[in-house]
């Protein structure tokens, strides 16, 4: 239905010295879901508040299929946002909070009737009409929260950490019907995260977000296994960095030299990195492996995490069995198949789709 | 053994319900104490010293003050003024407080002082220098002259009430109707006032009294044009006819004690609903 171009967007908050946005363009396909995922205070909201109409941006414009938002007024932009907590209105009952939306649209009576029990139907909660905000949990609240945000069929959809103050097993529930509902509406939707694994699971695409500036553009998968240069691999988890030059296919890494398979198009210094489930240990050393110690492991249930220092570094190491003791020197193994190549952090943001 | 156990219960657990229920019987004794008092004065035509009850009882001194057309035109007066001067006082609190309650800005703490300071100053020290210049602008002795000296006292009680509501006011409702779809008055009309629904009744309340019960600035700016219930209570007591001055006092009383009950009414019904929320 919709798709939304932010152009060259820049917004500084008074009495703030650094920008919240710094100059920053993404593009959100019609019918997509878009995660912008990034630390807090990175600017992510701020993003959803500038579509929204709830802050205006300093420079830059926001078009909606090509056409400009910025001057329309909140209301009537049909951009809806969920935030993290519900605010359903603890003075109108369920049915009256859904309909809210389409009583300031002046629809009438019947129609709001029908749309409001298909709705509450779409989120799963048939019988809760009549109840009151206050009795209901708050996954509840969450979905009809969304009930409420859906029943305006809104060009946009945006949702600021929706999920983030429920309990594990409700924010999957949530997610799980957030996503099969966008599915099945087709509506164009951004979800701000600080939750890399929420980005991955429900995002067609992942924006990363830092200081107020895109850092890269991809989907999960390709963002995931090959993030395109250090800050990205960095807020994709992985801390294992190696650089040097290379010389047919050998690199001359800070911790010795290291076959790799990827080999740099340009002569000079080469950056690899290898995600933490690709390194393993051993007690004997082989083809590919740096002589390190154990420094400590922490228990995480599926997988024990292992610190190994190699000289003045500490890399983590992802494995099965917590068998290493503390001080013990080991080999740390890096298949060349999964030492891939980035690009230097560049301080422009760079774009892969 | 049960039915102990449930006294313990209504008590608050393991102590004697009589203190409590003491406390309460003397309560009630003070605040209605004076009341009986005023009843038994305004039923009364003859009592005299050693009775412990009025000789010959009748509600017709009562009557006759209710029927008096200058008591009317009084209560009238009165009932217009404190309406009027609790809706200009809400309407000009509201965004007060609203600013004052919401943001940090410099020279809020002065704003805060100058607000309070008719609280502290006596009312005849503003009446009097207030006197002259409502006299030059015509505004003595006119009902829009009264309304606006009411006001003086009244804003400070006003968006003191209102200010506690929005120190704790959460925008994110507003922000949430407006993205979906409410325009500015929707807003205020369905959002704003109802979730600042208690802290408004307060408001309106203190206005309301404070403006039923002033008498000095009354006198001063009204110029003995504008006649409230006050002035005629104070023209009776002057008189010193009991039963008269009782008989008023008790009309005088009527409309302060519908308007806590509306209040009060107001204010359990949204705080059982927003209250729940949290």
């Amino acid at each position: 239905m919709t798709r939304i171009a932010l152009e060259h967007l820049h917004k500084t908050y008074p009495r703030q010295a650094a920008p919240a946005l710094e100059r920053l363009s993404l593009e959100v396909e019609a019918h997509t879901l878009l995660a912008l995922l990034g630390p807090s205070g990175s600017g992510k909201s701020t993003i959803l508040k500038l579509i929204a109409g709830i802050e205006d941006p300093d420079q830059g414009d926001i078009c909606f299929d090509g056409r400009s938002i910025l001057s329309i007024p909140a209301h009537r932009r049909g951009a809806v946002l969920m935030f993290q907590k519900a605010y359903l209105f603890p003075f109108l009952s369920v049915a009256d909070n859904i309909a809210f939306g389409l009583r300031a649209k002046g629809v009438n009576k019947a129609t709001i009737q029908t749309e409001v029990q298909r709705m509450l139907e779409l989120v799963g909660l048939p019988a809760m009409a009549h109840r009151r905000p206050a009795q209901l949990s708050g996954g509840e609240q969450q979905r009809i929260a969304l009930a409420r945000a859906l029943v305006v069929q809104p060009q946009v959809l945006m949702l600021d950490e929706p999920f983030s103050s429920l309990d594990p097993a409700v924010r999957q529930n949530l997610q799980e019907a957030v996503r099969r509902i966008q599915r099945e509406l087709g509506i164009t939707t951004i979800l701000v995260t600080h939750d890399r694994s929420e980005a991955l699971a429900m995002a067609d695409q992942v924006a990363l977000i830092e200081r107020g500036r895109l850092v890269a553009h991809a989907p999960p998968q390709r963002l995931y296994e090959r993030p395109p240069h250090r800050q990205a691999a960095r807020q994709m988890g992985i801390d294992t960095f190696l650089t040097g030059r290379v010389t047919g296919t050998t690199l001359q890494s800070q911790f010795g030299p290291l076959t790799v398979k990827e080999v740099p198009s340009h002569g000079g210094e080469a950056l690899y990195a290898i995600r933490p489930e690709h390194l393993s240990l051993g007690y004997e050393p082989c083809a590919h492996s740096l002589a390190a110690t154990v420094q400590s492991q922490i228990y995480r249930g599926d997988h024990v995490e292992v610190q190994v220092s190699l000289g003045e570094t500490v890399l983590r190491v992802r494995t099965n069995a917590a068998c290493w003791s503390n001080g013990s020197g080991v080999f740390l193994h890096i298949p060349p198949e999964h030492l891939f190549l980035l690009e230097e952090a560049r301080p422009e943001p760079s774009r892969l789709v | 053994m049960a039915r102990n156990a449930e006294d313990n219960l209504a008590s608050g657990g393991g102590f004697s319900p009589w203190p409590a229920y003491l406390g309460y019987a003397l309560l009630y004794l003070l605040l209605l104490g004076p009341v009986v008092g005023l009843v038994l004065y305004a039923g009364s035509t003859r009592w005299f010293f050693p009775d412990l009850l009025p000789a010959t009882w009748t509600f017709e001194t009562f009557w006759r003050q209710l029927s008096n057309a200058r008591t009317q035109q009084a209560i009238g007066t009165s009932l217009l003024l404190g309406g009027v001067v609790t809706l200009l006082a809400l309407v000009i609190a509201l965004p007060a407080a609203r600013t004052l309650g919401l943001e940090r800005f410099p020279g809020r703490s002065l704003v805060l002082l100058l607000l309070f300071l008719p609280t502290i100053v006596p009312p005849l020290a503003t009446g009097m220098g207030l006197n002259i210049i409502f006299l030059r602008l015509g505004l003595a002795g006119s009902l829009a002259g009264v309304v606006l000296v009411h006001l003086i006292p009244v804003l400070p009680y006003t968006i003191f009430a209102l200010i506690g509501v929005f120190v704790r006011y959460d925008e994110g409702y507003e922000q949430q109707a407006r993205t979906l779809g409410a325009g500015p008055l929707r807003i205020l009309w369905q959002v704003t006032l109802p979730l600042a629904g208690p802290g408004i009744a307060v408001a309106a309340l203190f206005a309301f009294l404070v403006s039923w019960s002033q008498y000095v600035l009354t006198l001063l700016i009204g110029g003995g044009q504008v006649i409230t219930l006050p002035m005629l209570l104070f023209a009776a007591v002057a008189g010193g006819n009991p039963a008269t001055i009782a008989a008023l006092a008790l009309i005088f009383a009527g409309p302060p004690l519908v308007a806590i009950a509306l209040a009060a009414r107001a204010l359990t019904e949204r705080t059982t609903t927003v209250g729940q929320q949290y």
